[in-house]
């Protein structure tokens, strides 16, 4: 899959566990950036399952920024369990900045240059596992609004069947 | 966002500039991408190979097409098909198309072609790769197709007055880039020179399309067509409310994009002196802008009558490029004219000027996404949406006139849809482009003491979404529609004639307000004319 499908999908698949907007789109930057670097695939799977845990670390990531923008000095989370924790990595480097992380036993400490672009690269395909595209396709297709016939009529090509 | 050199005049405030009543009147100028990609292609004097030419004498078959761009060669593969009448529709529903399109990255081998010929006329259907750079489809006029195929096999031209009226052979439903289906991410790409301006590889292929179907018409015909001619055919686009949500969910694109025009305009307006060359220059613009106005007729009547209002209003205003004095004597005098003139004097101002203008077209794109420091606290909130939201606050959004509209993605072809919030279901799925009404329920609910904003969206996670909208516009004042995008009043077509005209497209043909027809590369230099003197097609005329 492409970097964009995954993301995509990210944002749509939390959104349909009901994670408010925000949070959703920054889950599914937090996807594909822990697809490509290999992050475990069950952890974000378990944590479409509960989607306050999401909001929980959607926040932890803006206490983060919000830390980082008072202060130059690194930031210390605390312990975290193995899979939020590689989560909050991918979340972390996953932003449009600039970060440095270092793994501080089950603690991260992490440098954020919010004014500086991130340079980490992406790769040309993205290898999502089959359950964990199943669940997200599922939990997206809970976001899609069936046609009613007034839309059907008013999209493009709506009403005409003509040559020109 | 790039900071330029200061303009001697300030630019047009993003109150005035980013409502949708004037964003509806939008026009292309040479900032627009098509032009931009196009103008590239005329300074590298670059040629289109046609490496592969299989097709039926009726006109059923395989093409390549292959140009250097930036040091990187690109190939367009055409798929033409048989398609029934009763089967061409500019439905996003539609199944089959008379052609379908793959700009490939390279050269496509054997193995490319086969692969792309099976999975391209399944369009969204079908599954591609990281080679694949973009992925079209396009239907035929069959009005100007069969006239001007009849008038080639019989010796003669097709009637100008046909080719100006429609202006196409064919016409796009969809061109498809960034990732979709499985073809190429942009930012693969976006660091090639000649394709690191916005949709640039789209624009590539949609002049290569262009170019398809004048090479299809002429092997069908048996005859090849006047160039006066085959340069005023371009190539027709339908689109829907697939691209209206686009503006929204990138608001630093469009901040890039309108600053750019606003910079342009700012840095003409500025000059100090006008010289007789730059009066001369006008004047033939402003004249041929009277012409291509005097050829652009829509069957909608609302929107007729706008066009024609605009130029009646043109024609009036004609004699002030007699002897303006300076460039911003001519911008004073339109001030009391309409928002539809003034933008169109905004784009010709930018023609006269390229110096000016062309190396903004650089700053358009957004390579890093945003990068927005939070705000101290919740006051901070406070007083950045007291100060950039003020057109947000103040509305009742349980009214009906307020809040009547509501933005979806739907089940059928996954594409963005507006509905009717009291008779429509699915508004509890809405998409959160009800930007203004969630920021003034974030207003409301912020708290009196002020506290860190980590603190206020642990109680309201809500509301992170409008603090980072309202973050976002602190620092990209563009970035931002100033309109309640759920009104019951709004019209998408704004939005989408706001974004077309970045593309750079002509001739808008409002079928409704949530769908028009356009023409892409109308005037354009042919694909065997692309040399730095033929950029100079704005507002094209058919010459006479």
């Amino acid at each position: 899959m492409s970097w964009t499908e995954v993301q995509n999908l990210g944002v749509k698949a939390a959104s349909g566990a009901g994670v408010p907007a925000a949070q959703a789109l920054a889950f599914g930057a937090m996807v594909a950036r822990h697809v490509a670097d290999d992050g475990p695939q069950g952890a974000v799977a378990a944590a479409l399952s509960e989607p306050d845990r999401i909001v929980g670390l959607a926040h932890k990531v803006e206490t983060i920024v919000e830390a980082a923008s008072i202060s130059s000095k690194p930031v210390l989370t605390k312990e975290e369990d193995a899979g939020t924790r590689a989560m909050l990595v991918s979340w972390i480097t996953g932003l449009p900045c600039k970060s440095e992380l270092e793994v501080a036993g089950a603690k991260l400490r992490i440098n954020l240059s919010l004014t500086e672009p991130s340079t980490r690269g992406r790769p040309e395909r993205l290898h999502l596992e089959p359950s964990l595209a199943a669940l997200m396709t599922e939990l997206a297709a809970n976001t899609y609004v069936p046609d009613s016939e007034a839309s059907r009529s008013g999209g493009a090509g709506a009403g005409l069947m003509e040559l020109d | 966002m790039k900071d330029h050199a200061p303009s001697p005049v300030p630019l047009r405030p993003p109150e005035t500039v980013m409502r949708l009543s004037r964003m509806g009147q939008m026009m292309p100028t040479r900032l627009s991408f098509l032009r931009v990609l196009v103008r590239r292609l005329c300074t590298e004097r670059a040629s289109v190979l046609r490496s592969v030419w299989d097709m039926s004498p009726d006109g059923y078959g395989q093409a390549v097409y292959s140009i250097s761009l930036g040091d990187h060669t690109y190939s367009l593969v055409a798929i033409s098909s048989h398609l029934p009448d009763d089967q061409r529709s500019d439905r996003v529903i539609a199944t089959a198309w008379d052609a379908a399109f793959v700009l490939f990255d390279g050269v496509p081998g054997p193995n490319d072609l086969d692969r792309i010929a099976t999975q391209a006329p399944k369009q969204e259907a079908g599954r591609f790769g990281p080679r694949d750079l973009v992925l079209s489809r396009a239907n035929k006029s069959m009005r100007m197709w069969d006239a001007t195929v009849a008038a080639l096999q019989s010796g003669q031209q097709p009637d100008p007055r046909m080719i100006r009226d429609i202006g196409y052979l064919m016409r796009t439903t969809a061109v498809y880039g960034n990732g979709k289906f499985g073809i190429a991410d942009r930012n693969l790409i976006a660091d090639r020179p000649g394709l690191d301006g916005p949709f640039a590889a789209e624009m590539l292929t949609v002049y290569l399309i262009r170019h398809f179907t004048l090479d299809l018409v002429q092997h069908v015909g048996g005859a090849a067509l006047d160039p006066r001619l085959a340069r005023h055919i371009g190539i027709g686009n339908a689109t829907g409310l697939g691209m209206a949500p686009f503006l929204v969910n990138h608001p630093v694109l469009l901040h890039n994009w309108m600053q750019a025009r606003e910079t342009a305009l700012a840095r003409v307006i500025g000059r100090a002196a006008i010289t007789d060359e730059q009066i001369n220059r006008l004047q033939d613009l402003a004249r041929r802008a009277r012409a291509h106005l005097a050829d652009w007729h829509v069957p909608a009547e609302e929107h007729n009558a706008v066009l024609r209002h605009l130029e009646a209003d043109w024609d009036r205003f004609l004699d002030h490029f007699d002897a303006p004095a300076s460039f911003a004597s001519l911008w004073h005098a339109a001030q009391s004219e309409t928002a539809s003139l003034q933008e169109l004097l905004a784009a010709l101002l930018l023609e006269v000027c390229p110096e000016d203008v062309d190396d903004l077209a650089a700053d358009m794109g957004d390579p890093f996404g945003a990068l927005v420091a939070p705000f101290r606290d919740t006051d901070a909130v406070k007083a950045a949406i007291s100060s950039d939201w003020a057109w947000a606050l103040g509305l009742d959004y349980s009214a009906a006139e307020h809040c009547g509209r509501f933005w979806y993605v739907s089940a059928a072809k996954l594409e963005p849809r507006l509905g009717d919030r009291f008779t429509e279901p699915g508004a509890e799925l809405e998409s959160p482009l009800d930007t203004a009404r969630r920021v003034a329920k974030l207003y409301a609910d912020l708290p009196e003491q002020s506290e860190p904003v980590s603190a206020f969206t642990a109680t309201h996670p809500e509301h992170v979404h409008a603090i980072a909208r309202v973050a976002l516009l602190a620092c990209y004042p563009y970035a931002e529609i100033r309109d309640n995008l759920i009104a019951a009043t709004c019209r998408p077509i704004d939005m989408l004639r706001c974004k077309l005209s970045f593309f750079g497209a002509t001739k808008f043909d409002p079928k409704s307000d949530l769908w028009t027809r356009i023409t892409l590369a109308q005037g354009a230099p042919l694909a065997n004319e692309l040399r730095p003197e033929m950029d100079d097609w704005w507002l094209p005329v058919m010459e006479r």
